[in-house]
């Protein structure tokens, strides 16, 4: 009995997928679909990131095209199409990317997506308010201590400085595993970028960390202002940071081989080779 | 109620003539292989005398077991810092040579050696390393009080006893040793369990064997720190922990363990016993001297109409129960109560009892003629060479009362056979002793026979293991029994 039953689930659940209809992407898939793809380096009426600003962009090229571009850039820029190299001299050289999971219908959807935001005074994706006004030295020490996690970030993201380093953050420039950032900044093309970037972090890994416990505005604003801060002050040479980090590291390591060495002082000695002793000590 | 059942074991010491054929019997089966060259998951050991490892009854140095700690059992050698602290390196860990260093002989050098003036040796090599190596203990090296003025003078059961009583122990006419093969006890509450990062070990729901599950093993080693009868054992080949499995493979074939099974003096007892695990946990925190008491009542009586029900609603097999109720184990001890946990103070709970030798009497040597002190060599258990101080902390957890009602008692069976066989003894002295022993004629023919007159099937009562059950909780038994077979379905790999 059991065996039918084994064979018969996976042939069900296999007849019940296929004949269903594939179902429509509703709007607001789509619209999680552009913050989470397309928002960090296109706005909607909020002006150019690295990518240009989509609002009315059916009324520069014609949907067709569009739609064709969308699903693979990098096959239109191979064909040598002339508006594709124009909109890449634009990006200063940046190629938009193939986004994973990218289909012909999506590519309408999100041209239905971004022609209805279009049509709105002010659309979701205008992308982040950042005064241009210049950043006071208090802005920048509350992005230092939101990134070395001094202050906790209120939706409870794990802090900048667990895997980011800035130089001249602290002793050791912070971690290692993911990319320096003193230069992003100036990698991410100024504020808006860098607040955009933040706001809805593009890579799989930074999406993982954050889903669900987005950075608040109040917390951007210190931060870009961080980020500007350390763009433009430099600090120390990032080989000295690493020379620091690896003679800590040996340091460290010997410190606590001798420590061990000394707190297990006792791990050769043998309770049966220590009684022999002691008796053939009582003889004598 | 939580009845559960456990295979559990008397060992009657009054039997045991000390041959190691239960050991070698074991090696043969078990740990003849690369790795386990030193292990001895079963091992006699000479009272008085430091055992196998060395003085492994030394918590003060191995910190096995449990304490009580603020009301709650707590391991003695385990904890969450300690399992940090001790990542690297776990300081109560017996070494190699507190075991002993296997050993074998060049033998091939018998016939290689080139012609030369003297006989060709076989020197000692090492069983590791191939090397020759000086030999400076071994696994029974103490056997017989042998070098007993070092180790035998340090047995830790010697605690608490006069400096007289000492020396007497020792002396010339006057010493006496008694034999304890020890195996895993397969405890009730086991700490090497308790104390595995990995969740390797196990002790099995149908019969409470305690066994590694050697592919989840992470070498932590925990668990040979954490028993306190330091009967794990680390496979230095493998990189995982070992341990006495009690032949669950014979006892699933219906067959007795191999070291029960070869047992020259006939000493060892097997069978089933229910076992209330609901008040586990509150009869090992009780004090010292109410220990043995508190895991006595914890056996449950497998007649009670009460107990059969639950055991049956907790999936305990009627056959178990059955098996259960013609249990040996049950006899000695609960029923006639003349066997007793060893070390019952480190809280573990063992299952494998022991009935306490009797030893003969004190003597005197005056004028060059040995004279005894007593009249009945063999029966006067206060002027015993063993002191009762001694068996008390190897068996009563440092009181004697329990030991002394135990030896009474077998000494009033001896004296009610005496009078029915021989006749030198009058039936009315018999009759007091029994007395005074709480212990009936019946009751003592029960004893004299199940002690002199076993067979077999008496010994071991083996419970059917019903694996076919247990196999159907797992796959199809029909699929089981074309996949069936020799050989290995995951080969056993070498290195860590």
């Amino acid at each position: 009995m059991r065996l039918i039953v084994r064979r018969l689930v996976p042939l069900a659940l296999l007849l019940g997928v296929l004949p269903g209809p594939l179902s429509e992407a509703s709007a607001q898939d789509t619209a999680a679909f552009f913050r989470q793809n397309c928002a960090s380096c296109h706005t909607i009426g909020g002006g150019r990131l690295t990518g240009p600003d989509l609002k009315g962009v059916a009324a520069r090229k014609d949907r067709a095209w569009l739609a064709h571009f969308i699903v693979s850039p990098r096959r239109v820029l191979d064909s040598g199409d002339p508006y594709a190299q124009q909109l890449l001299q634009e990006a200063r050289g940046v190629v938009m990317p193939d986004v994973a999971g990218m289909t012909p219908q999506l590519a309408e959807a999100l041209l239905d997506l971004i022609a209805a935001e279009s049509a709105l005074p002010k659309s979701q994706f205008a992308g982040v308010a950042v005064p241009t006004r210049p950043f006071t030295a208090a802005d920048v020490e509350r992005g230092r201590a939101l990134f070395r996690g001094d202050e906790r970030l209120v939706n409870g993201a794990p802090a900048c400085l667990s895997c980011h380093a800035v130089r001249g953050v602290g002793g050791l420039g912070g971690g290692h595993l993911a990319p320096d950032l003193t230069k992003v900044y100036e990698r991410l093309q100024g504020r808006k970028g860098l607040a955009t970037w933040l706001n809805a972090p593009p890579t799989p890994t930074m999406q993982s960390l954050f889903a669900g416990r987005a950075l608040t505005d109040a917390e951007l604003q210190p931060l870009v202002a961080y980020f500007e801060h350390a763009a433009t002050q430099g600090g120390e040479d990032p080989k000295t940071g690493l020379l620091t980090f690896v003679l800590l590291g040996l340091g460290a390591t010997v410190v606590g081989l001798v420590t061990m060495d000394a707190a297990w002082r006792s791990r050769l000695v043998s309770v049966r080779r220590a009684l022999v002793e002691r008796s053939r000590l009582a003889r004598s | 109620m939580n009845v559960r059942s456990q295979v559990s074991m008397v060992f009657h010491l009054d039997k045991c003539i000390g041959c190691h054929t239960c050991s070698i019997a074991c090696k043969n089966i078990w740990t003849d292989r690369k790795g386990t060259e030193y292990m001895w998951w079963n091992n006699v050991e000479t009272k008085p005398g430091t055992g196998f490892p060395t003085a492994w009854e030394d918590q003060e140095k191995y910190n096995g077991g449990w304490k009580v700690e603020d009301g709650t059992l707590a391991l003695r050698s385990q904890s969450r810092t300690k399992s940090v602290v001790n990542m690297f390196h776990h300081p109560n860990l017996p070494t190699l040579d507190d075991y002993y260093h296997p050993w074998t002989y060049d033998y091939k050098n018998l016939f290689d050696a080139p012609e030369g003036s003297d006989q060709p040796i076989a020197r000692p090599i090492s069983m590791v390393t191939g090397e020759p190596v000086a030999i400076e203990s071994g696994p029974n090296w103490d056997d017989d009080l042998g070098g007993s003025p070092v180790y035998a003078e340090h047995d830790r059961n010697l605690e608490g006893l006069s400096e007289e009583q000492r020396q007497q122990l020792f002396a010339v006419e006057r010493l006496v040793f008694f034999y304890f093969p020890r195996i895993c006890n397969h405890c009730l509450n086991p700490a090497c369990v308790a104390a595995c990062p990995s969740g390797a070990l196990y002790k099995r729901g149908e019969d409470g064997i305690v066994l590694v599950d050697q592919t989840r093993c992470r070498a932590w080693r925990a668990c040979i720190a954490a028993c306190p009868y330091k009967k794990v054992y680390f496979n230095w080949s493998t990189g995982k922990s070992e341990k006495c499995i009690l032949c669950f493979p014979r006892l699933e074939t219906g067959q007795a363990p191999a070291c029960f099974h070869s047992c020259v003096g006939r000493i060892r007892y097997l069978g089933v016993l229910l076992y209330d695990a609901d008040r586990l946990e509150e009869a090992a925190s009780r004090p010292d001297d109410e220990l043995v008491e508190a895991q006595r009542s914890l056996i449950l009586d497998p007649f009670d109409p009460q107990v059969i029900a639950a055991a049956a609603a907790n999936g305990v097999h009627d056959s178990v129960i059955e098996s259960a109720q013609r249990s040996p184990v049950y006899q000695f001890v609960k029923v006639w109560k003349v066997a007793l946990p060893p070390h019952i103070e480190y809280r573990t709970m063992p299952m494998l009892f022991y009935v306490p030798p009797m030893a003969p009497v004190m003597a005197n040597r005056g004028q060059g003629v040995v004279d005894s002190v007593s009249d009945d060599l063999f029966h006067d258990i206060e002027a015993a060479r063993v002191p009762l101080q001694f068996l008390g902390n190897l068996f009563g957890a440092g009181h004697d009362a329990k030991v002394r009602y135990a030896l009474r008692k077998q000494k009033a069976v001896r004296w009610h056979r005496r009078a029915e066989t021989v006749g030198d003894v009058d039936r009315a002295t018999a009759d007091r002793m029994l007395r005074e022993a709480d212990c009936t004629a019946e009751e003592a023919e029960a004893i004299y026979r199940l002690t002199s007159l076993c067979t077999f099937e008496e010994r071991f009562v083996i419970p059917p293991m019903h694996r076919e059950e247990a196999l159907q909780m797992l796959e199809e038994p029909m699929e089981h029994k074309q996949a069936a077979g020799f050989g290995f379905i995951k080969a056993p790999r070498r290195g860590v």
